[in-house]
């Protein structure tokens, strides 16, 4: 090694986070490092460790945020990766985040990481509500009992930071001396249970010497909103008004700003169809990228919504009382309360869901939660539902045809989970032993943020794989051309690759009441659902460009008059889209997660087959009523 | 007495974690501060009647199933 080489990596700092679930070791990271990443008022949020680094005092400071834990025991995977983190890669310091409204059971953890003989400083976090609660701590005691720095911080509020980053460098420079003799107790006893009982003695000692908690504690506001919200009575209905109350903001609030995008869309294509000459690249412009990217970008105001919705809730902590409330019901069909918190964020998302299943340590549970979350309407699912209620259902029940639509989701989740587990996955399910946390205000400023992030990010998609897969189809439908003197009746597009490919499939989905273009959709939506809203918006101009001097719509008011969609057919679509296989991204992520092959088909199939079999069901169904 | 015997907003002290059995459930107890000597509240059950919601220490909440519950030894205070 060089010797600049070498004196440039002496000044790096390696530093852990590592503290118990939601003990906000990730909102500190994000106030230290400048970082956006997700944080939420319910255990187990960060999954994956994540690296950021910031220049302090002529250092280098390297954050390693981890996944919360309770203990080092080697059971579950986060656990592991904590515990393998702070032996391996011997961070130079270890910050250990501790909550400080519950020091009894976070130094539980802390003992662990002294026994290991880290250098360990302390970060009090949620120090604004342990003043709130009218308990003192007396930090120099502390501190001595426990043979560490402590700081105290509020990493909402961004205070305390500077005290923590001089306490690193200083613990770095060996300014700070941390004893590491302080454990009353033999760490290496071999009877779990009597380690266990000895830390807790410790704990107790220290906590008894230090902490003065108000003699009599008050109602806090948690326990009064918890009082009506997970109320025997009430906590069922409270929740399924929650999740209609957002449904139906999605859908109204979202339509007014959806409509003037709708405008603008239609206008550019005006002036596009006025400025350029009749042709293919005026088609190409007009009917393939405006009418498909356009149509796709006019549901932006809508999912940003549900977003800020689902946001909304993991960030107060109801997401804990959703759980808790339905843990009774995930028990029957063999699941785990907890499952029902990636199911939830598959609300949002697929991709973070299927992730978010690692929390689950049976594996058995966890395959099975993967394998029903498709069935949760993920957000680009949503601007297709939006398209179809729309243009289909009178305006005042719109709002409760989508909340039917993503109930009938939950509902085939469960069901699915119930046989899954009765069938291919046996199994005990875990223990549920959940940390209900206190309510807490989500900062506007995180929500806005967070909300900025996903319209980037959807912008970007639009901007893409949207584009490309609008290009694509539109040449797909262009070409051939239709010879000027071809005998009989036929279309543009039933004549072009894509049409004829579209009547290949057609018998497979004839059963459902769906036509070839419908067919087209459906196939391309594959790649990303959004794009089964951006191909009918391409198939449908160009069918409307065959007449002449057709004014330009909006997509809804063009599919609205196509004699395919009877009611039935549309609900029929409507479950078809809600239960097929997620996107090729959300497919590879789940194929990762689930790490065989036999899953992935399983989950190819099992999805496919569902949506199949069920969109015939509603159309068989619905022919009889309508 | 057992920890599912106790009525709503009763208080109770463990005096002992039965350990025959499941013990994954003992571990994960213990690691959430479900201890012998911890003093604790029963809150509430949930609307569907399980699990329950139980206070421990001054203000943590914690939810766990009947069958957890089950192996959890009380005395009323
Ligand atoms: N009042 C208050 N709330 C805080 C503070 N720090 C974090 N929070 C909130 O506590 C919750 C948990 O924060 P996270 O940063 O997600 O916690 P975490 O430790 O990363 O959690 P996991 O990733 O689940 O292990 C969030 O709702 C934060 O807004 C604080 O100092 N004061
Ligand atoms: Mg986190």
């Amino acid at each position: 090694m060089k010797k600049s080489d070498k004196a440039k990596k002496e000044r790096e700092i390696l530093v852990a986070l590592a503290g118990n679930p939601n003990s906000g070791k990730t909102s500190l990271f994000n106030s230290i490092v400048g970082t956006h990443l997700k944080v939420g008022n319910y255990p187990g949020v960060t999954i994956e460790k994540t690296e950021g680094a910031l220049k302090y005092g002529g250092y280098k400071i390297i954050f390693v945020d981890l996944p919360g834990t309770y203990s080092l025991s080697p059971y579950s995977p986060e656990e592991v990766i904590t515990r393998n983190f702070i032996v391996e890669e011997k961070p130079d310091v270890v910050l250990n985040v501790v909550d400080g409204t519950n020091l009894e059971r976070n130094l539980y953890l802390t003992t662990q990481i002294m026994e290991l003989g880290a250098n360990m400083l302390i970060a009090l976090n949620m120090y604004d509500e342990v003043l709130q609660q009218g308990t003192k701590i007396d930090l120099k005691q502390l501190q001595k009992v426990l043979g560490c720095h402590i700081v105290p911080t509020i990493a909402t509020r961004k205070q305390g930071l500077d005290k923590l980053l001089e306490h690193i460098v200083k613990i770095y420079e060996r300014k700070i001396v941390i004893a590491k003799n302080k454990l009353s107790y033999d760490p290496q006893e071999k009877d779990l249970t009597v380690l266990a009982e000895s830390r807790y003695a410790f704990i107790n000692g220290a906590v008894k010497e230090t902490v003065e908690y108000l003699d009599k504690p008050i109602k806090t506001i948690t326990d009064w909103i918890d009082t009506i919200f997970i109320n025997r009575l009430l906590g069922i209905p409270i929740f399924l008004f929650i999740m209609w109350a957002i449904f139906q903001l999605t859908f109204k609030l979202g339509e007014y700003p959806m409509g003037w995008i709708e405008s603008a869309i239609v206008f550019l294509s005006e002036l596009v169809s006025g400025v350029l000459p009749e042709g293919w690249f005026a088609s190409l412009l007009v009917d393939g990228i405006i009418a498909g990217v356009g149509g796709v970008i006019s549901f932006l105001p809508n999912i940003l919504l549900l977003f800020l919705g689902i946001s909304f809730l993991e960030a107060t902590g109801y997401m804990a009382r959703a759980a808790f409330v339905v843990d009774k019901l995930m028990h029957k069909i063999g699941l785990h309360g907890k499952s029902f918190i990636p199911m939830l964020t598959g609300f949002g998302c697929s991709v973070p869901a299927f992730m978010a299943c690692r929390t689950l340590k049976n594996p058995a549970d966890r395959i099975t939660t993967m394998l029903i979350i498709p069935f949760m309407s993920c957000g680009a699912k949503l601007p297709v539902h939006l398209l179809l209620i729309g243009a289909f259902f009178p305006e005042h029940i719109s709002g409760n045809v989508l909340f039917g639509v993503y109930m009938f989701g939950i509902l085939m989740a469960l069901l699915s989970a119930f046989v899954l587990k009765k069938f291919l996955f046996k199994g005990e399910s875990e223990p549920f032993v959940m940390e209900l946390p206190p309510y807490r205000a989500p900062t506007i400023g995180y929500l806005l943020i967070q909300m900025w992030i996903k319209a980037q990010l959807y912008l970007k998609k639009a901007g893409t794989i949207i584009l490309l897969v609008s290009i694509v189809l539109w040449g797909l439908t262009t070409f051939p051309s239709l010879p000027e003197d071809y005998p009989g009746e036929m279309s543009q597009i039933e004549y072009s690759l894509a049409g004829r490919a579209g009547k290949l499939i057609e018998p497979v989905i004839k059963p459902l009441g769906f036509d070839w273009k419908i067919g087209i959709a459906l196939v391309s939506g594959v790649a990303a659902k959004e794009v089964v809203v951006s191909t009918l918006g391409t198939i449908y101009a160009l069918d409307d460009a065959d007449i002449e001097d057709e004014e330009a719509t909006a997509l809804k008011d063009r599919i609205s008059s196509d004699p395919v969609f009877t009611l039935p057919t549309v609900l029929a679509l409507l479950v078809f889209v809600l239960l097929y296989v997620p996107c090729l991204a959300a497919t590879a992520v789940f194929h990762k997660e689930a790490g065989s092959w036999r899953y992935t088909a399983l989950y190819f199939g099992y999805t496919c087959g569902v949506a199949w079999l069920a969109a015939f069901l509603v159309q068989r169904i619905g022919s009889l009523f309508f | 007495m057992l920890l599912t015997e106790l009525g709503k907003k009763e208080k109770a002290r463990i005096v002992r974690i039965k350990r025959q059995g499941r013990a994954d459930i003992a571990v994960r107890l213990t690691d959430m501060g479900l201890v012998k000597g911890v003093k604790l509240e029963l809150i509430r059950r949930a609307p569907l009647g399980d699990p329950l919601e139980i206070k421990t220490g001054n203000f943590l909440l914690l939810s766990l199933r009947r069958e957890e519950a089950e192996i959890i030894e009380v005395e009323k205070l």
